[in-house]
């Protein structure tokens, strides 16, 4: 009996391996324009106190010049190409990526293999990109939803690598050296820890004769063993940086998720969804399909909140953000306290039915143009070392209910000591152990 | 129930599940825009698009200029207010819902002169969404509690961007407020304050029956099929009477834009704009601006090229190659005074006329030089063009075209955009052609044509040390860009 079988309107992921364990992944939508990248399976998780900011300082590295091509060299041939070169560190993951006409692709990805394989790493250039990470980090610090989210982190991950930030500490970024860098680069920048993904007018089998050409001898796999993953312990505890000089409170709260790919992930999504997101200029009527939103709109309690759901590789925070004025914080932390415990107990089947449809629309529609999809390969090859059919995602959505939501929610919200982060004026958030009395109930 | 919930890791395959018959393109894609004309004057345009989703919409002849006769704000009302209950949907919640059943989101965004009603969805509800969108334009209901909770949102909004400690939207609004003053796209974008208790549903009804009118409309889809679309639009937006009765005479305001020139000066404390602990420095930010033209003239292509070749952005600023580091902002202004924490050119265009600025942010103190620094690049304009800095602005203008063209929401913005202006759509290869055909001698021509009218200044801050605007104005007509020299007996 032949298998069932769905039609779709997009184009297939073709994912090839090759011999140093490198993992090409590509996907053609016939456009004049395309995306590709390394995804690098390492970040700031793999750092220690004294290396801490290493993988970010590497980043900023990689576009000041190779032995083939200087630093000016590089920006003119990019810039003179109408194309765009970009890099990020994230706790987990380092990326480098181009977006650039189609025709250009066999120059892109020339230019990405000889930036993370050949970098000078000159002693001048470190010097001074050192002033332009103190300064990064100075902006850093005005975006407070950043700061809020690093002292989550710094909380609920205390003593561990994902409780350190992405940037290291002011001693990092005046210390790293040239060997820090090195040590980096050959302990992590390995075949099979990386991807190179790539979306939009590009054909496999070019990309995948380009990343012969270009990594195949190199990068090579068995050049001592890829290290382990450091445990990072979650400990429910808070931060509070009172500040009564600043207008508005900003808070998050999160209890301990779990990893990109455990099964109940995809449930902790469609509550994240439930709980939502909501800013005060929306009005009344945008997001109605979140309880919250109504709720802290109709008692003016915030500004604005949004739920989040960031996952690593075997550990998450689920919680949310919210940016209320000083004589709401007690109030709204009360009312969505109460939302999570109706998420365990009451949510009903129409809540959760509309929430896995605005999962699937949000998740679906964020896949148009060549970047994010191109994002949503890479991610998806490092996280599950596959990309997931459309069909699947959707299969996995469509098997939650809310029996599902109450018992998945319960077991990692019911009596659990929550992370706090809180920024502002904060004189009225409940001490610690109110909150976390909040977060138990009697249970039928 | 809650049994079926699967125990396996994303990283495993889910069993069961039917196997993907996947597309494959053949080629690169391929552009094409159709555009039909309805009996009553409703134009319906659509292209085509490889994909799963469609994103269909309403754009409208509408928005801030073409409210001179009216309350200012009416537009901005419109916009918060759209998708609201209507006829047939009691509320902005079942409208919501109807669309999530066929993964859809919806949105409206208003600017000066166009005011659009857009859904992504599912392209198999099409024609639910084409229904739903003519009972959101047309018939929207308007109730006191819906103009209440806009009221407040507006006042949010307003609250907002005063706040925020990134002034652009601020100094664009003045800007055009300098350039075109008291008319068309200088009337204010966002309702003013003392507006916002005024204007309610009678308000709305008497401008909504001059400009909702189909001959002012078009009905833009990207990832559909043409004649599905004009079919829809046959059902659902022929014959309707709105909401506000029936298409009597109408009274349109049909006036040009007149550009004045002229300063538009703001005193604020900037010393403590920061929301948090850590300080942001205390900046004063200029904008100056110049005529250019409008997009349906030839000249539009060596302005948007000029425009890429000013580049610029801000002195601290994420992305590596790519983000303009060679254009003239970056190479003479933010490369060499580098206490200059902003320059970035903007080019605003319309139907009947456009702004070149250029937006400069630094210390108080340092504000005169600032503005002889960008008035001498002004100058530079109409100089000598390098071959080389030409052909990189051209190349990176054609990428940003097409990288932007990727995603579904901006073709279909451009299709209901330039169908609305000209009944019909400039493909982007004949975009570029037309890009790659701008000469050296192209810049420099609309360049010292710009350079002969009056400037538009905005000013934000500190403005202690600001020149006066006939001292710019001398700059600007000036040989090099020199502010005229002050005697400063007083101070």
């Amino acid at each position: 009996q032949a298998a069932p079988q769905v039609v779709l309107n997009v184009p297939e992921t073709q994912v090839t391996c090759l011999e140093n364990g490198l993992r090409v992944a590509s996907e053609n939508s016939g456009l004049s324009t395309c995306t590709v990248g390394l995804w690098i399976d390492a970040g700031s998780r793999y750092e220690n106190e004294k290396n801490n900011g290493t993988a970010h300082f590497l980043e900023h590295m990689a576009f000041k010049g190779t032995k083939k091509r200087s630093q000016l060299d590089l920006e003119l041939e990019i810039e003179n190409m109408g194309a765009h070169l970009n890099a990020y560190t994230s706790r987990e993951q380092t990326v480098y990526y181009a977006k650039a006409f189609s025709r250009d692709l066999p120059r892109a990805v020339e230019i990405l293999a000889d930036i993370i394989q050949n970098s000078t790493l000159g002693e001048a250039e470190i010097e001074r990109e050192r002033g332009v990470i103190l300064r990064e980090m100075q902006e850093v610090e005005t975006n407070l939803q950043e700061v809020v989210f690093d002292y989550l982190h710094a909380t609920a991950y205390q003593n561990t690598a994902l409780g350190r930030t992405i940037l290291g500490p002011t001693e990092n970024i005046k210390s790293i050296n040239r060997k820090d860098l090195v040590d980096y680069i050959t302990t992590h920048y390995k075949g099979p820890r990386i991807v190179l993904a790539a979306a939009g007018g590009v054909c496999h089998n070019e990309l995948l004769e380009l990343a012969k050409f270009h990594f195949g001898d190199s990068l090579c796999s068995h050049k001592g063993a890829i290290p382990a993953l450091p445990p990072c312990k979650f400990t429910g505890s808070e931060i509070r940086v009172r500040d009564d000089k600043m207008p508005l409170a900003h808070l998050a709260i999160a209890v301990e998720a779990v990893g990109w790919a455990h099964p109940d992930t995809i449930c902790l999504m469609v509550a994240n969804t439930l709980i939502g997101n909501w800013d005060r200029s929306f009005g009344g009527g945008m997001n109605l399909s979140s309880k919250l939103a109504q709720l802290t709109c109709h008692g003016n309690l915030c500004h604005s909140f949004q739920s989040f759901n960031t996952s690593y590789t075997d550990t998450g925070l689920w919680g949310l953000y919210m940016v209320c004025e000083q004589a709401t914080v007690a109030d709204m932390l009360h009312v969505v306290q109460n939302e999570w415990k109706r998420l365990c107990t009451d949510v009903t089947e129409s809540e959760v039915a509309r929430a896995k449809n605005l999962l699937k629309t949000n998740m679906l529609l964020q896949l148009d143009g060549s970047t994010p999809i191109c994002e949503d390969i890479g991610r998806q090859m490092l996280c599950y070392n596959r990309r997931i059919p459309i069909p699947e995602l959707e299969a996995r959505i469509d098997a939650v209910d809310a029996e599902t939501v109450r018992r998945v929610c319960t077991k990692y919200i019911h009596d659990k000591s929550p992370a706090i982060a809180a920024l502002g004026p904060i004189e009225r958030l409940p001490d610690f152990n109110q909150i976390c009395s909040n977060m138990r109930w009697i249970r039928d | 129930s809650g049994a079926t919930y699967p125990n396996i890791p994303l990283s495993s395959p889910l069993p069961g599940v039917p196997k993907p018959i996947f597309a494959t393109v053949d080629g690169q894609e391929k552009f094409e825009t159709k555009v039909t004309t309805l009996d009553n004057g409703l134009r319906v345009a659509s292209q085509n698009k490889f994909g799963q989703f469609c994103t269909v919409g309403i754009l409208i002849n509408s928005g801030s200029r073409y409210e001179a006769k009216y309350l200012s704000g009416i537009a901005h009302f419109l916009e918060k207010l759209a998708f609201s209950s209507t006829a047939r949907f009691d509320s902005k919640d079942e409208i919501l819902l109807t669309l999530e059943k066929h993964g859809g989101i919806c949105d409206c965004q208003t600017s000066r002169d166009t005011t659009m009603y857009a859904v992504s969805a599912d392209s198999k509800g099409l024609d639910t969404v084409v229904d739903l969108l003519a009972d959101v334009v047309l018939h929207p209901r308007l109730t006191d509690e819906e103009i209440e909770m806009t009221r407040m949102a507006v006042q949010f909004e307003l609250e907002d961007l005063n706040m925020r400690p990134d002034p652009e939207p601020l100094l664009t609004e003045m800007i055009h407020e300098a350039a075109f003053r008291e008319n068309t796209v200088g009337l204010h974008r966002f309702c003013p304050v003392e507006n916002i208790a005024k204007i309610d549903r009678e308000v709305l009804h008497s401008y909504l029956k001059n400009y909702y009118t189909p001959d002012r409309m078009v009905l833009a889809g990207v990832g559909v099929e043409h004649e599905h679309l004009v079919e829809c639009a046959r059902k659902y937006l022929v014959g309707a009477e709105p909401a506000w009765g029936a298409p009597g005479t109408v009274d349109v305001d049909r006036s040009v834009a007149q550009y004045t020139g002229g300063i538009i000066k703001v005193e604020r404390d900037m010393s403590n704009v920061s929301l948090g602990p850590t300080p942001i420095p205390e900046l004063t930010h200029i904008m100056v601006g110049l005529e250019s033209c409008s997009f349906l003239e030839d000249d539009f292509i060596p302005f948007a090229v000029l425009n890429m070749m000013m580049g610029g952005g801000g002195s601290f600023s994420a992305g590596g190659p790519g983000k303009g580091m060679f254009s003239r902002l970056y190479l003479n202004v933010l490369n060499r005074h580098h206490w200059m924490y902003n320059a970035t050119s903007y080019h605003h265009s319309y139907e009947d006329t456009g702004l070149l600025c250029i937006h400069a942010s630094a210390d108080p103190r340092q504000v005169r030089e600032m503005v002889e620094i960008i008035t001498k690049e002004f100058i530079l304009m109409g100089r000598t063009v390098d071959l080389v800095e030409l052909e990189r602005a051209k190349t990176q203008l054609m990428s940003m075209l097409m990288m932007n063209l990727e995603s579904r929401p901006v073709i279909f913005e451009d299709v209901g955009r330039q169908v609305l202006a000209t009944h019909s759509r400039k493909l982007p290869h004949e975009l570029c052609t037309l890009i790659r055909n701008v000469k050296p001698e192209d810049i420099k021509r609309v360049a010292s044509k710009m350079l002969r009218g009056k400037p538009a200044v905005a000013a934000l801050g500190d403005l202690t040390d600001l020149p006066t605007y006939e001292h710019i104005q001398a700059a600007l007509s000036s040989r090099n860009g020199h502010l005229p020299r002050s005697y400063r007996l007083f101070r």
